[in-house]
């Protein structure tokens, strides 16, 4: 038994971590790219969103590498996410690949219920192991997004545009490597450090940009050609909600236990829209009504035909709280150029805005 | 009298008798919108974002269009029908949509219906719907009785007489429908039979799928509808295609689409909106269905508002000229 599983974001230096601390065979494709894309698009139903294309690339690159279980997500009562992986199963099975689907439940399988199944894949080790590595890849995790989060701050500030990202890269790989809690810890504030040390301008004020929407297409850079440096290079600092940690800890595994950071984003979007209407629409609509003072402008990101996000599209415009929303839409007809030019008026008009909040504010009216 | 309208459109071709009897049995009056024109569905395109789909944008201006004639609008929000099914977000973020997009609208009468959350909820939900009406909870058990009674005969009688839902409306509650859609004897041959499969919203909404239903009986056609099935006949063709419904509208697409490939239709006419999230996936677990039979044509037919006349004409024509020339053949093949 070889297993594959499909990517999002910085997913697999986790998942990598816990399938070699057990023992466990499996191949990761490579990282999502044109070919990847491809494959998805011409496999897949023309209607479906980007990350089921991307997603169905992926697990054929896995299954030609020679994986026969695949890992995915799914479950009840999470848009059409939950049908996905039954679908995908029937495309691998018709493209002639003898494969077996592994869906991890993410409203049914508790977390219990998560660590069973992966006992089940890694032949039945010891408990102790199989949390002590489970551990570890949620280590990894945090490790990655507190770096990320440090990448943010340092991208609009940045005298020569890309030091982050490049730093970024170089500590995304480190921690992928690294293999104890120490070697961990000494690569976050190495990295942490050499980000602080990189030559920023003091002045700088940048504006704060919120990016809220799906989960898939907002933590895979890929789907939206890398919108966070973008904006980064255009001196904006972007600010995000879900990350790749939280989502796990949450979707995962608190979510099932009751406990629920998301419950104030909720109880924001209550006036506007009152049940939970699949996917990330929810959060979009809350996030848009909780940040509307702190932040100078949103933009929303959401796959083409996604329903729980049309629904946050046509809400967001009518709320009281009032601030500039910009919602992308990933395809595969996305184009850098397209969407450069569409940043780069957006970013104008928050900087126009606060240009004329400042000056109210000096004269005094 | 309080006047509670009800759009022409989603859920109404499933609910509407049902609904009609609860409101009435607590002494309101029930208005109905108007059948779809080009005006309603402009109107409703009007108000929503492009990305949304058309059933949506088609009941949008069918609520525009009840905006003056009543006090109340009904627009529950359907989650689930069944244990454990999960339903298309446009259907849970409806009445909140539509409050957002018409603010003009009259109060909005908004019930969660979700029975995986179990019935208490639902009976609860019921009641604090019927409060809009009377204080008296006796009466709105009554009513809710009179309309489960009317959904069971109004299912019954597509099911055992072969009608579809607007011929049925039309008999329960004598209103008139538009008229084109005629049913015949469709059980006593299944021959020359095409399958329609697809939601209700769009099988039976002339304006938006250019009478496809009166254009295949003109080239001599029998049509046969996923309502003319029992729930068990759907139920055990979505157990054999897909395991277990996943969607709470899953039957329309997956179970009567199984059932006619397998069961004798000649030919089966899949119909879905553009950028339908649920039936991009179910139509394809059809579709490939057909592709493993060989045995039954099958055909997909994506509505939009721009869907011109000319192209569905011209489809229709080579799907049926393509079933005809197979049935020759096999005639043929048998003397």
């Amino acid at each position: 038994m070889r297993i594959g599983m499909p990517h999002m974001g910085n997913i697999y230096i986790p998942f990598k971590a816990l399938f070699q601390r057990l023992d466990i065979d499996f191949v990761m494709p490579p990282t999502n790219n044109q070919h990847t894309l491809s494959l998805g698009v011409k496999n897949a139903p023309e209607g479906l969103c980007i990350p089921f294309k991307l997603i169905l690339g992926n697990l054929i690159e896995a299954a030609d590498l020679g994986a026969d279980t695949l890992l995915m997500i799914g479950g009840y009562g999470i848009c059409r996410l939950g049908y996905y992986a039954k679908t995908q199963e029937q495309i691998l099975r018709d493209l002639g690949y003898n494969i077996e689907m592994v869906q991890l439940g993410v409203s049914e399988h508790k977390l219990f219920g998560m660590l069973g199944l992966i006992k089940r894949l890694s032949n039945d080790a010891p408990w102790r192991k199989i949390v002590s590595a489970f551990r570890f890849g949620i280590n990894k995790l945090n490790t990655l997004d507190s770096i990320e989060q440090v990448v943010q701050k340092v991208r609009p500030r940045e005298l020569v545009k890309g030091t982050a990202n490049q730093i970024y890269a170089e500590a995304i790989s480190a921690v992928d490597r690294a293999d104890s809690y120490l070697t961990l810890k000494k690569v976050q504030s190495y990295y942490i450090k050499q980000l602080n040390q990189v030559d920023k301008d003091p002045q700088a004020q940048p504006l704060i940009v919120g990016i809220s929407g799906e989960i898939y297409v907002l933590l895979e850079p890929f789907s939206n050609l890398d919108i966070e440096s973008e904006l980064g290079k255009l001196g904006v600092e972007v600010r995000r909600g879900i990350f790749t940690s939280e989502w796990t800890k949450f979707s995962l595994f608190l979510n099932p236990l009751g406990m629920n950071e998301k419950a104030r984003i909720h109880k924001a979007a209550l006036p506007y829209l009152k049940r939970d209407v699949g996917g990330d629409g929810w959060e979009s609509v809350g996030e848009k009504v909780l940040h509307s003072k702190e932040y100078d402008g949103i933009i929303h990101l959401a796959p083409f035909t996604c329903m729980p996000e049309i629904i946050a599209q046509n809400i967001m415009p009518n709320t009281k709280e009032n601030i500039p929303v910009l919602t992308i839409l990933c395809d595969e007809q996305i184009t850098k150029t397209g969407m450069l030019t569409r940043l780069e008026a957006f970013v104008d008009l928050l900087e126009r805005k606060r240009r004329n909040n400042n000056n109210r504010q000096q004269t005094g009216t | 009298m309080v006047k509670v309208g009800i759009p022409r459109a989603l859920l109404y071709y499933q609910y509407y008798p049902s609904w009609k009897t609860f409101f009435e049995e607590l002494g309101a009056e029930v208005v109905v919108s108007p059948p779809t024109t080009q005006a309603i569905l402009a109107e409703g395109s009007a108000r929503v974002v492009a990305e949304t789909c058309l059933p949506v944008k088609v009941f949008l201006g069918h609520v525009l269009a009840l905006v003056r004639e009543c006090d109340f609008i009904f627009i529950p929000a359907v989650r689930s029908v069944s244990n454990k099914v999960y339903n298309c977000s446009k259907f849970l973020g409806l009445p909140d949509m539509t409050k957002a997009v018409i603010p003009e609208s009259p109060p909005i009468l908004d019930m969660d219906i979700d029975i995986s959350s179990g019935k208490r909820k639902l009976y609860q939900g019921i009641y604090q719907l019927g409060r809009h009406f009377t204080w008296n909870p006796s009466k709105i058990r009554q009513a809710g009785l009179a309309a489960w009674q009317v959904y069971l005969d109004y299912r019954n009688l597509m099911s055992s007489q072969g009608l579809t839902p607007p011929e049925a409306i039309e008999r329960l509650t004598g209103t008139p429908e538009t008229g084109s859609i005629k049913s015949s004897d469709h059980r006593a041959a299944l021959k020359d039979t095409i399958a329609l499969i697809g939601h209700p919203y769009l099988l039976y909404d002339e304006y938006i799928n250019h009478r496809i239903i009166y254009r295949l009986e003109q080239a001599d056609k029998t049509i046969v509808t996923p309502e003319f099935l029992s729930s068990g006949e759907l139920e055990s063709a979505i157990v054999k295609l897909v395991g277990r419904a996943y969607w709470t509208y899953e039957e329309e697409v997956v179970g009567a689409g199984g059932y006619y490939l397998q069961n004798g239709a000649n030919g089966v006419i899949g119909i879905m909106a553009f950028g339908c999230g649920p039936d991009s996936l179910m139509m394809d677990i059809v579709r490939r269905e057909a592709l493993r039979q060989r045995t039954t044509s099958f055909m997909c037919l994506t509505l939009e508002e721009h869907t011109a006349e000319a192209g569905v004409i011209t489809r229709l024509e080579a799907f049926t000229d393509m079933i005809n020339r197979k049935m020759r053949r096999q005639a043929e093949e048998c003397v």
